[in-house]
C-alpha cells in the first residue's frame, strides 16, 4: 500500500513469424511496459537491429493523419466524447475503407469553400474601407483617374490647406481625420506636394472602381451580407456531418491508432535476420498470465523468462498501489513527481491529509456546500482524467470543509444555533461582540500538534526510505541523521516545556529540579538535541546550517489557522456590510431609498462571498498542498519515477 | 490631598493601559502590513516568470502557481505574531 507495484523484467525471445500475434496478444492484455531498445551495441545485443514495421503501418497511419485532421476540423476530441454504442472491430475496418473518402471529399469540399468566401469577403471589406473616404466628396470614382495633364492626390491632412496654384480641392472633416482631394495640373506637381507635406499629409491608394462612392460601398455591404448567408448554410451542413459521423470518426481514430501503435511496435524491439527479442516490465502479479497467453497464441514458439531486476541501475517504471479510495491524491503526486520505485509512496497519506488540512482552514458548512455542488455540477463538462481526478480531489475537500464547518459552528461566517465543538474562530466583527470570541491561543497549539506529527511522520518515512535505498555505512548514517532530526525537533521541545507552560501541552515546570535550575525534562531535552546534531552532524556537517528549519517548519502549519481566520474574518465582514450596515436599518421603514440599499446590500453579500469562496478555495487548496510538497515530501520524498506505461489501449468506442 | 493623589494615579494607570492596547494594534498592524509587502515583493518576480514559464508550457502551471504562494509564509508569521500581539 505505501509502496509502488511491484514489477518484473520480462525477455521475450521468438523468431520473426511470430511478431504479429505476439503483438497482438501483449496489446490485448495492456500490460506489457516496452522498454524500447536502443542500438548502443551493449553486452549480449551486439549485431541486434531495430526491427521494421508490420505490413499495413503506413496506410494506417495515412488514414489515421485523414480522421485527425477531419476530427479537428469539427473540433471533435475523443476525451470529451460520451460512448454511446461499441462498434467492432472488423467490421468497422471495411467500413473505414468505403466511408472515410467519401467524407474527407465531402469535408475538404465544404471547408475549402468555406475558406474561399471567407478570403473573398476580407476583400469586400478591404474595398469597403478603401472606398469610405471618398463617401463625403462629390464625384464619381471614375473621375479620379486616367488623367494625362493632370495630377489627383488623395489623403488625410492635419489641417486645412491653401494651395498657391490653379486647382480644384475638396475638403472634407470626418472621424478618421481630415479627408483632402486635389487636382492640379502635372507642372504644379512640386508645389502641390510641398504644401501638403506641410500639413502633414498622409497618402491613401485611389479605389479602381467606378460609379458613386456610396453605392459601391452598399454594393459592397450587400455582398459580404449574401457571404455570410453562405458561409452559415456551409456550417449547418458540416455541423449536420459531424452529428452524423462523429461516433464513428471517433471509433475510426482508436481502431486505426490500435492499427498504428500495433503495426509499429517493431521498432521498439531488438531483431536480427530470423528473430525478434522484446524487453519490457509487467506487474509481478501478471508474469505468469501473459506467459501462458504468449504461449498458447504462438503454440509454444516462444521463449519468455523473467530477468534479475537490479534496482541500483534499473529505472523500474511506477506504477500506484493504493486502496481506490486514494486515487484523487494521485494527481496532486503527479504534479510534484511520480515516486521512485524504491521509494515509499505518500499518495495514501496525501488523500487522507490533503482533505483535513482543507477542512481545518475552509471549516465553513456554507462554502462547503456551494463548492460540493460545484464538483457535482461540474463533472458533465470536464471529461478529461485529470479533471475528474481534480474534482474529485475538490469534492472530499468539500466534503471535509462541510465536516469540519458542523465543528467550528459556521455558515457563510455566521454560527450554527450551537456553540463550536472545536475551538471557535468566531471573531468579535460589527454586531457580534458577545460570545467567546475566537479562541486563537488553542488553535494555535492544535496547528503546531499537527506539524509536529506530521513532521514526525515524514522523518520516520525518511528514515524508512534510507534503510530501503542505501547500502553499508552511509545508510546507517542516512537512518541516525533522520533520526537526529526528530531527536532536535522534541529535544526542543521538552526545554520548552519544562520552562513555560502552555495549554494542551504536556507541562513539565512542575518536575523536580535535578541540576542547577535545570529539571529532568530540561536536561532529557538538552541531551537529546545534543545527540541528534551529533547524528545530522556525522551525515553531513552542511545540514547543520538547516537546524532552524525545525522551528520555521512546525511554524509554518500555524498557516492552517491564519489562512483559516483569515477566510472567517472576509466572511464576517461581508456579513456585517451587506447585512448589519445596508439591508437592516432600512428595514425598520421601507422608502424607495432604503429599497435601492437593500439590493446593494444583497448584491455586496453575493459578490463578497463568491470572491471569499475563490480566496478559500485557492488559499485552503494551495497552502494545504504546499505544506505537504515543502513541509512534509522535502523530509524523505525524492521523486523523479519513470511512469508505467503498458502497451494497449483501454478501448471505449471500439471491441474486437 | 491624599484623594488628588489617588485619583491621579488611578488615571495615570489606565491611561497607561489604554496606551499599551494601542501600541499592541499599531504593533500587529505593523507586523502583517510590513511581512504584507515584503511577501508582495517576493512574488512579484515569482509570479512574473511563473506567467512566462506557463505560456511556454502549460503543463507547468501547478507547480508555478506552487512556487508563487511559496513567500506567503512571510505574511502568514506575520499574521501570527499580530494574532499573537492581540489575544
Amino acid at each position: 500500500m505505501l509502496t509502488p507495484e511491484k514489477m518484473s523484467r520480462l525477455l521475450i525471445v521468438a523468431s520473426k513469424d511470430q511478431l504479429s500475434p505476439v503483438v497482438a496478444e501483449l496489446y490485448r492484455h495492456n500490460l506489457f511496459h516496452i522498454e524500447d531498445y536502443v542500438e548502443t551495441g551493449a553486452e549480449g545485443y551486439e549485431g541486434f537491429k531495430i526491427g521494421t514495421p508490420l505490413s499495413g503501418a503506413s496506410e494506417a497511419s495515412g488514414d489515421l493523419v485523414k480522421v485527425r485532421s477531419i476530427e479537428n476540423a469539427f473540433s471533435i476530441q475523443s476525451d470529451d466524447f460520451e460512448v454511446k454504442t461499441r462498434r467492432n472491430q472488423s467490421e468497422l475496418q471495411v467500413t473505414i475503407e468505403r466511408e472515410l473518402p467519401a467524407i474527407e471529399r465531402e469535408v475538404d469540399d465544404l471547408t475549402g469553400k468555406r475558406a474561399k468566401l471567407d478570403a473573398k469577403g476580407k476583400e469586400y471589406e478591404q474595398k469597403i474601407a478603401d472606398i469610405t473616404p471618398f463617401i463625403g466628396i462629390p464625384g464619381d470614382l471614375d473621375l479620379y483617374r486616367g488623367y494625362q495633364r493632370f495630377v489627383v492626390f488623395a489623403g488625410y491632412v492635419v489641417h486645412e490647406v491653401s494651395i498657391p496654384v490653379p486647382n480644384e480641392m475638396y475638403f472634407a472633416k470626418g472621424k478618421a481625420g481630415n479627408f483632402i482631394v486635389v487636382v492640379a495640373q502635372t507642372e504644379h506637381r512640386q508645389d502641390v506636394e510641398r504644401v501638403l507635406q506641410e500639413a502633414g499629409f498622409r497618402a491613401v491608394t485611389i479605389p479602381e472602381e467606378a460609379g458613386v462612392p456610396k453605392e459601391r460601398v452598399d454594393f459592397y455591404s450587400g455582398q459580404i451580407t449574401l457571404i455570410k448567408k453562405e458561409i452559415d448554410e456551409i456550417n449547418q451542413k458540416l455541423d449536420a456531418i459531424k452529428t452524423k459521423h462523429a461516433d464513428f470518426l471517433v471509433a475510426c481514430e482508436e481502431v486505426l491508432k490500435v492499427k498504428v501503435e500495433q503495426t509499429e511496435a517493431p521498432l521498439r524491439f531488438a531483431t536480427t535476420n530470423e528473430t525478434f527479442v522484446a524487453e519490457g516490465w509487467v506487474p509481478s502479479a501478471s508474469v505468469a498470465t501473459i506467459r501462458e497467453t504468449l504461449e498458447k497464441a504462438t503454440g509454444g514458439k516462444i521463449f519468455v523468462t523473467e530477468l534479475p531486476v537490479d534496482l541500483e541501475h534499473d529505472s523500474v517504471p511506477v506504477e500506484y498501489n493504493y486502496p481506490s479510495f486514494a486515487k484523487p491524491a494521485q494527481m496532486l503526486m503527479d504534479v510534484y513527481s511520480r515516486p521512485k520505485y524504491t521509494e515509499l509512496d505518500p499518495t495514501l497519506m496525501v488523500s487522507i491529509v490533503f482533505p483535513i488540512f482543507f477542512g481545518l482552514i475552509l471549516g465553513d458548512v456554507g462554502y462547503g456546500l456551494i463548492l460540493l455542488a460545484m464538483c457535482l455540477g461540474l463533472r458533465k463538462f470536464m471529461k478529461g482524467e485529470e479533471g475528474t481526478l481534480l474534482l474529485k480531489v475538490l469534492r472530499n475537500a468539500s466534503i471535509s470543509s462541510i465536516f469540519f464547518g458542523l465543528l467550528y459552528s459556521e455558515f457563510l461566517g455566521f454560527a450554527l444555533p450551537w456553540s463550536p465543538f472545536m475551538f471557535s474562530r468566531h471573531l468579535k466583527i460589527g454586531a457580534e461582540t458577545g460570545g467567546h470570541g475566537p479562541q486563537i491561543p488553542e488553535l494555535m497549539i492544535l496547528a503546531i500538534w499537527i506539524g509536529l506529527l506530521h513532521i514526525t511522520l515524514g522523518r520516520v518515512m525518511g528514515m524508512a526510505n534510507h534503510a530501503r535505498q542505501d547500502h553499508g555505512a552511509h545508510r546507517t548514517k542516512a537512518i541516525l541523521a533522520n533520526a537526529g532530526w526528530i531527536c532536535v525537533m522534541w529535544g526542543i521541545l521538552f526545554v520548552i516545556w519544562s520552562m513555560v507552560p502552555m495549554p494542551y501541552m504536556p507541562d513539565f515546570t512542575t518536575l523536580p529540579t535535578l541540576v542547577l535550575t535545570f529539571n529532568i525534562a530540561s536536561v532529557i531535552g538538552a541531551v537529546m538535541l545534543v545527540a541528534g546534531v551529533l547524528f545530522i552532524a556525522r551525515d553531513s556537517a552542511l545540514e547543520i546550517v538547516e537546524l532552524p528549519t525545525i522551528i520555521s517548519h512546525v511554524l509554518s502549519y500555524t498557516r492552517i489557522v491564519a489562512v483559516g481566520l483569515s477566510s472567517v474574518a472576509i466572511a464576517m465582514v461581508i456579513n456585517f456590510i451587506a447585512i448589519g450596515m445596508l439591508i437592516e436599518p432600512q428595514l425598520e421603514s421601507i422608502t424607495i431609498v432604503g429599497v435601492l440599499f437593500i439590493v446593494m446590500g444583497v448584491v455586496v453579500f453575493l459578490i463578497g462571498h463568491a470572491l471569499n469562496l475563490a480566496l478559500g478555495i485557492l488559499g485552503g487548496g494551495l497552502h494545504s498542498i504546499r505544506l505537504h510538497y515543502v513541509e512534509f515530501f522535502t523530509k524523505f520524498y525524492k521523486g523523479g519515477g519513470k511512469k508505467y506505461s503498458p502497451f494497449g489501449l483501454n478501448r471505449r468506442f471500439t471491441e474486437d | 490631598m491624599v484623594a488628588d493623589v489617588a485619583v491621579a494615579a488611578i488615571t495615570d494607570v489606565t491611561l497607561m493601559k489604554a496606551s499599551q492596547l494601542g501600541m499592541r494594534a499599531i504593533g500587529a498592524g505593523l507586523a502583517v502590513g510590513l511581512t504584507g509587502i515584503a511577501s508582495g515583493i517576493a512574488e512579484m518576480a515569482i509570479g512574473s516568470a511563473a506567467v512566462g514559464a506557463t505560456a511556454e508550457n502549460k503543463d507547468v502551471f501547478g507547480l508555478v502557481l506552487l512556487l508563487t504562494v511559496i513567500p506567503e509564509t512571510i505574511v502568514i508569521f506575520g499574521l501570527v505574531v499580530a494574532l499573537l500581539l492581540i489575544f
